[in-house]
């Protein structure tokens, strides 16, 4: 060995390129090290980044694993096996990408030409979002893959009703006080996680800010936080609801915002319309002089936010008063006995809520006064999880309503997914002094039609996201569901559906099973893609071009992907794999109209797209780059991106002199148009269509997942951590290291008194059941878990054939997961995610169980 | 001279391992192989459970029986505090291993450089610049990643943490950040009864 020569990666001869990690669907910002020898050999964090500061999370940290894994797909593939199943192999034979690219489009094109509705595509990268509208160059809506399963079905709906963005989160800038409701924001999950919890621990150290975490599972953000609350699984909207309670009961409310700032004093009547006159204006009630008002009347003394009036003969209440009568209902006292959560804690923890609020205090921020409210609820995928998401969603928006720091500094301020343009703002004004309200953030709407145009009945949900799981039922029951048509050909690209859809698997496998054509667009493979009959092998994160912003919650600005080597492999970006396919369908002309409508590239016409013309992913991330400030590729390579703190007239009351919907009339008319149009279709299953969950105000009615039978006696859950956040991570040999260290991720957790109570003990062999499917696995009694639960970390529920890290366990936890439309909220699409389920113990070993498909037979 | 030393804040981690697997990249450690890690402890009885997050690295003591017991002078202190081992020197007796009371060194077999990070011999060219620095059958530690530290650079783990949980720096300097933290926060050492004197301490 050369003592002179460097053995620390980062100090090694060679050079570094500023760059964006695409470890999960975020964008940290990064640099990454190549030698002189062209080997990638470190990546860290770019310390120009006010994102992430030069820091990175443990995935981030691994993506060379993922860039130098021997599994990745090398060059086009063809099946040649025609049997298809789990853990069937697909005995690939490389093709040239010619031959590749004229099957699939051949294919394609043959199902689509018959009936553009024929394909079924799931396309799910995020950092390229503008591959997601690719099928609608042929008008198809459909999309075979979960939202809300893994993610937030009812989540981005309700963040557009509030705040007009996609995602929302407290602003660790100023809050002192901050609940994290089922997500880990701040400590191990969902947006950009390494610069919120460098924010987040900034602000609990330097600042002193509570944090109390309401979950069944003491996740890190509980570990860490002063208090954890433990709930019962799906009980998290009565949660909020007791909290709303409490607030209102004692007066704990900003009476000033919900006066000034939302739609609270406008009056509603009893058909859950807002009471308008003639010409549509909405009435008031005005206290000083005891009268209805119109609600911009300029001899308005004081807005009621109480009461029952009458006007023009109509009975009606201030939308607060609605809620307040809601609250009647929901007392902590009450909601104890569904929530688990003892009533002296949760009012106690509400009145510090709201003291931390400081309601009535102001801030100087850039010359603009503001409402300072430094207490705010946080909440993410296992809160609103479940079948009535809307109203869960709402619920909790409403406790940071009740406090006034919707978009206040230190409260619960929203989050735009991709600005696009520097000075591009997200509000528009809408009816009656309100924002305009705008659900639909990841696709515009897709027209109702029946018999039903899409699988997944997305023209059902006018203000959902898509409920991809529905495709199960439909296709399960296309007579009931009228559909005139059978897709016969999937289209994946960077998706895994078999993973992360609920639902029986043996079902879905037949729906695999049906397709006469699978394509997939993929890196490694997976429990999905090992169905397909041709692979179409992507560049990896650190072989290709893109610029993206995506979510992120404190700052702005897109962020550059730039080659780091030359692909290892015979691999194309995915821009080139979808222009070719395009060209060979005869669609290039539309294509580049849909990706200038969907990039945003309309806004500045010289960058827009030519009909007919095709673009690398260099040229495709340079006009985005282009589009949001100006500058060309070249500074972008330079700096890497273009990220800044969040301005704060962007990020603070933007909607300033409009008001908000604390009431969600938009829900009630969406209900009521779609019974419109369900009747003159004669829609057959309108008569069961889940109307209830269209509420413009959430009440406690209860999941229906409560109302299993007794026998399933337990609700299982499962869950992630930093380590597997988000997507695939587990055939990363140094995610694989770390997560089998750590005890949380190596067994079903239950609650030590109800194990010891059972006759279990630690490494018990138990089958988990409920009513839709089960799993098996190894328990461990744990004191960091709710009674009523079982834990299934995400790490211990896949396929094992194609996880061989796997351990011990068996099947998949969304099978416990019924796929059904009772479990599904109409209003949102969101599925619920909690299984209720009955435990057994097994006397077989596990080594005895010889491994197969669905389950690994691995000892740790 | 400068004294290099670390804080861990126990506030502020969330055992995300996030330094595990940057030391892992800059190390190009093989699988099972951890210069550094962070071990959970839970304590309390639901509903009042405590879990703490405790991160782990050789504490570079200021009197390190490893050195002490070494056979052969492999392993040694730099005047700038760092313990090191020479794997010319290192016979691979393991003594120092037993003598380490933080479970912090590693004997290289030669499994761990032949069956690669992910299985069955195959070794990425990742693995092959980086294995380039390690001898089988010789102890490997932490260095506090020494080159980079004498380039001026905080060790890989401490540049990653994205809480800000690792603080390394001159613990013979009252004015550096680990010193400051150490006198404000009254800093603790590992196993102290030991009486090796960790150049890490702990806040919480």
């Amino acid at each position: 060995m050369n003592l002179q020569a460097p053995v620390q990666n980062s100090m090694k001869p060679g050079r570094w390129i500023n760059s964006t990690c695409k470890m999960c669907l975020h964008s940290c910002n990064t640099r990454v090290h190549i030698t002189d020898d062209g080997i990638i050999n470190k990546i860290e964090g770019n310390p120009t980044s006010p994102s992430n500061v030069g820091r990175l999370c443990p995935k981030g940290n691994a993506a060379i694993m993922r860039h130098y894994d021997p599994n990745r797909f090398k060059t086009p593939l063809r099946r040649t096996n025609p049997e298809k199943g789990p853990g069937v192999d697909p005995k690939w034979e490389p093709i040239g990408w010619d031959e590749a690219f004229d099957l699939v489009a051949k294919e394609l094109k043959k199902s689509i030409s018959e009936d553009p509705r024929k394909m079924l595509p799931a396309i799910n990268d995020f950092q390229k979002i503008f591959l997601w509208a690719w099928p609608a160059c042929f008008g198809n809506a459909n999309y075979f893959s979960s939202v809300g399963n893994f993610c937030g079905g009812g989540y981005h709906p309700m963040n557009g009703f509030v705040h007009s963005t996609f995602a929302a989160a407290n602003d660790p800038k100023y809050c002192n006080f901050w609940i994290n409701n089922g997500g880990g924001d701040g400590f191990s999950s969902h947006l950009h996680v390494t610069a919120q919890a460098y924010a987040v621990a900034n602000a609990r150290i330097e600042r002193g800010m509570k944090v109390v975490v309401v979950e069944p599972r003491m996740s890190i953000g509980a570990a860490k936080a002063d208090q954890w609350m433990p709930i019962r699984p799906a009980t998290d909207r009565q949660f909020a609801l007791s909290m709303c309670a409490v607030l209102v009961e004692e007066r704990l409310y900003d009476v000033a915002f919900l006066k000034k700032d939302t739609n609270a004093p406008y009056l509603v009547g009893p058909d859950g319309y807002f009471c308008r006159n003639a010409e549509g204006k909405i009435w008031v009630w005005d206290t000083k002089s005891n009268q209805a008002r119109l609600w911009d009347d300029p001899a308005i003394g004081d807005f009621a936010l109480e009461g029952t009036y009458e006007v023009d003969g109509v009975t009606c209440r201030p939308a607060f008063q609605v809620f307040a009568d809601i609250l009647k209902d929901c007392s902590p006292e009450a909601m104890e006995k569904i929530t688990t959560v003892p009533a002296a804690n949760l009012r106690r923890m509400a009145r510090d809520f709201a003291r931390a609020a400081q309601i009535g205090s102001t801030i100087e921020i850039e010359g603009r006064r503001l409402p300072l409210r430094p207490a705010a609820y946080n909440y993410y995928r296992g809160a609103q999880g479940h079948k009535y998401s809307a109203m869960a969603n709402q619920s909790f928006k409403l406790v940071n309503f009740l406090v006034g720091n919707i978009d206040a500094p230190g409260g619960h301020v929203g989050g735009t997914l991709d600005d696009q343009q520097v000075d591009r703002g997200h509000i528009e004004p809408g009816e009656n002094g309100m924002i305009k309200t705008m659900p639909h953030q990841l696709h515009p709407e897709v027209p109702f039609s029946f018999p039903p145009n899409e699988t997944h009945l997305m023209g059902f949900f006018p203000i959902g996201v898509d409920p991809g799981h529905l495709t199960q039922e439909v296709l399960g029951n296309p007579e009931k569901y009228g559909l005139d048509y059978r897709p016969d050909v999937m289209l994946l690209c960077h998706t895994n559906p078999l993973w992360n859809l609920p639902g029986d698997r043996e079902r879905w496998f037949e729906v695999m099973r049906s397709m006469r054509f699978i394509v997939a667009v993929d890196i490694i493979p997976n429990d999905t893609n090992a169905w397909a009959d041709v692979i179409l092998p992507s560049h990896d994160l650190l072989e290709s071009w893109n610029m993206t912003m995506i979510e992120p919650p404190n700052t702005e600005g897109p962020c550059l992907r730039q080659p780091a080597t030359p692909p290892l492999y015979d691999t194309r970006s995915e821009e080139e794999i979808f222009y070719e396919l395009s060209e060979r369908m005869g669609v290039l002309e539309i294509w580049n109209d849909i990706q200038n409508f969907v990039l945003g590239l309309t806004a500045k016409p010289e960058l827009m797209l030519e009909r007919g013309k095709k673009y690398t992913d260099r040229e495709i991330a340079e006009r985005k780059g282009l589009l949001w400030n100006g500058k060309p590729m070249d500074w972008y390579i330079e700096h890497g991106h273009a990220v800044t703190p969040r301005r704060p007239d962007k990020w603070y009351r933007p909607w300033e002199g409009m008001r908000l919907h604390f009431y969600i009339e938009d829900i009630v008319r969406v209900r009521d148009e779609l019974k419109q149009k369900m009747e003159d279709a004669q829609v057959p299953f309108r008569h069961e269509w889940e109307w209830l969950d269209y509420q413009p105000l959430p009440i406690p009615v209860l999941d229906p997942v409560h109302l299993e039978p007794a026998a399933f006696d337990l609700y299982a859950i499962t869950f992630k951590d930093i380590q597997i956040n988000f997507g695939e991570s587990l055939t990363n040999p140094w995610i694989n290291d770390i997560v089998w260290k750590d005890p949380v991720h190596t067994a079903f957790l239950i609650n030590a008194a109800v194990g010891r109570d059972r006759g279990l003990v630690d490494g018990d062999f138990v089958k988990v059941e409920s009513p839709y499917g089960s799993v098996f696995g190894r328990v461990a009694l744990s004191q960091e878990i709710h009674p009523d639960t079982i834990a299934v970390s995400n790490a211990l529920t896949r396929i094992a054939t194609q996880h061989t890290g796997v351990r011990h366990g068996g099947g998949n936890f969304n099978d416990l997961l019924p796929a059904n439309l009772r479990n599904t909220d109409a209003c949102s699409g969101q599925p619920e995610t909690v299984g209720r389920v009955r435990m057994s113990k097994l006397d077989i070993l596990p080594a005895n169980i010889q491994a197969n498909p669905l389950f690994a037979s691995k000892e740790a | 001279m400068t004294n290099w030393g670390m804080v861990f804040d126990l506030r502020r981690c969330i055992g995300c391992n996030a330094c595990a697997i940057a030391c892992k990249q800059e190390n190009t450690l093989p699988s099972g192989v951890f210069f550094t890690k962070t071990l959970t402890f839970t304590s309390g009885e639901y509903p009042n459970v405590k879990k703490l997050y405790v991160p782990t690295i050789c504490n570079h003591c200021e009197d390190p029986p490893c050195e002490r017991v070494c056979p052969t002078g492999a392993t040694y202190m730099r005047p700038d505090g760092i313990v090191m081992v020479e794997a010319q020197d290192c016979i691979g007796c393991g003594t120092c291993i037993v003598a380490c009371p933080y479970d912090t060194r590693t004997i290289l077999d030669e499994h761990h450089l032949q069956d690669g990070l992910f299985g069955q011999g195959h070794i990425t060219p990742f693995e092959m610049q980086g294995y380039v620095r390690f001898t089988k059958g010789t102890t490997v530690k932490c260095t506090f990643c020494h080159e980079r530290v004498d380039a001026g650079q905080d060790p890989a783990c401490v540049a990653t943490c994205p809480t800000e949980a690792r603080i390394f720096g001159d613990i013979d300097d009252p004015n550096s950040a680990p010193s400051r933290l150490i006198r404000e926060r009254n800093g603790r050492q590992p196993l102290p009864e030991k009486n090796t004197s960790p150049k890490v301490y702990y806040v919480d």
